[in-house]
């Protein structure tokens, strides 16, 4: 392989990793060391996708579960970027508002997103509003708290430079901190939208009819677990994806760190 | 997930284990039991400590599960030793080959499962949920009995929103004022009857239609073939809680207050809605039947099975003499006889 490029070399190894995933689990379920009922071979996760792609799961087609679940998702996570990065920007360029933020943000941040669901179905109801809330909770911190260390991390002399040559607050912020604190900012960015992906299915526990994390939740009652898997599959690659069309949005925001 | 990963890798233990030589009839260390959070005698057994009394040298653990899907998930992942299931779960569990068998009749659901309308909302048939919003638990005894009953009346579950809601979630709803009709279980019901709701339909009238629903008590196979002893100390002491419940009604409404925190006058109603078998009458034709000839739960089965495969819930209908092999009746037998 020493011939190879590092590029067509990590393509190499990463097609390896998952051929070897995929052939692991034709090897457990072919020789039938691992149950089909808790864990279906390929072909009947494909035939499930198959099925839920074409005929629908509960009344809703594969295409609208995802659409639904990353309706929810996009929306929470747009309203936690919106409020966290400037919070994260205030916290770390001030310290009043560090010393005033932080402890809400610093105690709510360890609560498990489904004790915090119980309140907040009580208190917003068992409609989107819930949903929004626990997926907006979850993304918020990874965005603050890298925010504010990215800012923390901007050399002063930046700041006082632009400010001695008469430079704006506005224009600090877009030439100075922005510009700066961008690149770190993102990698908090994708963090954050991992985060709030691992509770969409808490999130679509209770009352919902659409989605795929509540199409996992019904078909896992069910023991439909070629429902569950091939579900599990399409949340990780619109994950993937998602992430992949954060970085490119990066590249086209930020170019000086391509 | 998690569930998913455990029982694959439970079941990679269990097959591991299973060519181990069954060590013939020494005592478990432990005995798990998994109760649904309902009213019936398994709260009597456990209050008395009735189960500890027929196996005193072994640690008895209760665990409360929420609802048929909760448990499923517990059974799968091989949680607990002894469960209860209502007949959808069952149907489920069984068809998906779960390694279980059904060894006594827990309950009869009565009035303690009914359906709850908002006295404000008007509705007074089937046909005025159309456009409201209704709430049960998918997969339940009570989803079951609404999508059957709503079939029945010929209206179309399409033209209303049924939401999924664990008990307690529409408990929580039904405050708010989120939904209009719901068909769960004491003892969450009761909170909706309080706040602005009235009873409409009950599970006892839809068993008088022929939709009769209950709840069946389940072993391991792996326990039962490993303890069979064991099975029977578990039914001798599940048949005295039921005999204690049937002979002193105003004691077991107490035991039901204090194991629920409920007011005793709810106690006594909820059990007056839930209709408890004495043991020797599981044996019938109605219930469980006996070993050579299995009674009419398998048959529930069977209809149960057909309406959830017709759901898409379920991707095959098993035969009733598959059925009638997950009951087995023999251990209550041998409890009986002694």
């Amino acid at each position: 392989m020493s011939q190879l490029s590092p590029r067509s070399r990590a393509l190499v190894l990463s097609t390896l990793s998952v051929a070897l995933l995929i052939g692991g689990w034709i090897f457990v379920t072919e020789t039938g060391i691992a149950n089909d009922l808790f864990l279906p071979g390929p072909v009947a996760v494909g035939k499930a996708f198959v099925e839920v792609a074409t005929e629908g799961y509960q009344g809703s087609t594969l295409l609208e579960h995802v659409g639904t679940s990353l309706y929810r998702i996009l929306v929470a996570f747009g309203f936690a970027v919106v409020v966290g990065i400037p919070l994260g920007i205030a916290m770390g360029a001030s310290l009043d508002a560090h010393a005033f933020f932080s402890p809400l943000v610093e105690f709510y941040r360890p609560l498990p997103p489904l004790g915090l669901y119980t309140l907040l179905v009580m208190w917003l109801g068992i409609g989107e509003e819930s949903k929004f809330a626990l997926l907006f909770l979850a993304a918020l911190p990874g965005i603050v708290i890298t925010t504010i260390q990215a800012v923390k991390s901007i050399d002063p002399v930046y700041v006082r430079a632009a400010k001695v040559l008469g430079a704006s607050w506005r224009t600090v912020l877009w030439e100075v901190y922005l510009p700066a604190a961008g690149p770190t900012i993102l990698a908090g960015m994708r963090i954050s939208l991992g985060f709030t992906y691992t509770v969409l299915v808490a999130a679509e526990i209770v009352a919902a009819t659409a989605g795929i994390g509540w199409m996992i939740w019904d078909a896992a009652k069910f023991l439909l677990s070629d429902v569950v898997i091939m579900g599990l599959i399409v949340l990780g690659l619109t994950g993937m994806a998602l992430d992949l069309a954060m970085r490119g949005l990066g590249r086209l925001l930020m170019p000086w760190t391509r | 997930m998690k569930n998913t990963l455990l029982a694959a890798a439970s079941a990679i233990f269990a097959t591991a284990l299973s060519f181990a030589p069954a060590g013939a009839q020494e005592a478990p260390e432990k005995v798990t039991v998994g109760y649904l959070n309902l009213v019936n005698a398994q709260l009597v057994t456990k209050h008395l400590g009735l189960m500890q009394k027929h196996m005193p040298d072994v640690e008895i653990e209760y665990i409360k599960v929420g609802g048929g899907g909760d448990m499923l998930r517990a059974i799968a992942a091989d949680q607990v030793d002894f469960g209860g299931l209502g007949n959808p779960p069952t149907a489920i569990g069984v068809t998906r080959g779960l390694p279980i068998k059904g060894i006594m009749v827990l309950n009869m659901l009565d009035y303690v499962e009914a359906m709850v309308v908002r006295s404000d909302a008007g509705i007074k048939s089937f046909k005025d949920l159309a456009g409201k919003k209704l709430a049960a638990p998918f997969g339940s005894t009570t989803h079951y009995l609404l999508l059957q009953a709503l079939t029945d009346e010929g209206v179309d579950p399409a033209s209303m929103e049924i939401l999924d809601l664990r008990p307690n979630d529409i408990a929580v709803a039904w405050v708010r004022g989120d939904i209009d009709a719901a068909w769960f279980w004491e003892p969450n019901l009761d909170k909706a009857v309080k706040n602005g709701g009235h009873i409409f339909m009950t599970s006892g009238i839809m068993a008088s239609r022929g939709y009769p629903t209950w709840d069946v008590g389940v072993v391991m196979n792996e326990f039962a073939e490993k303890y069979p002893d064991y099975v029977e100390k578990f039914l001798a002491a599940e048949c005295e809680g039921i005999d204690y419940w049937l002979g002193n009604p105003a004691e077991t409404a107490q035991i039901i207050a204090d194991e629920l925190e409920l007011d005793l006058a709810d106690a006594t109603r909820m059990m007056n809605g839930t209709e408890m078998v004495p043991c020797d009458k599981q044996l019938t034709a109605q219930y469980l039947g006996t070993t050579g000839d299995i009674g009419q739960f398998a048959d529930t089965l069977v209809a149960t099975a057909e309406f959830l495969a017709s759901q898409k819930r379920l991707p095959k209908v098993l035969s009733r003499e598959e059925f009638a092999d997950f009951l087995k009746p023999g251990y209550l037998e041998k409890v009986v006889g002694e």
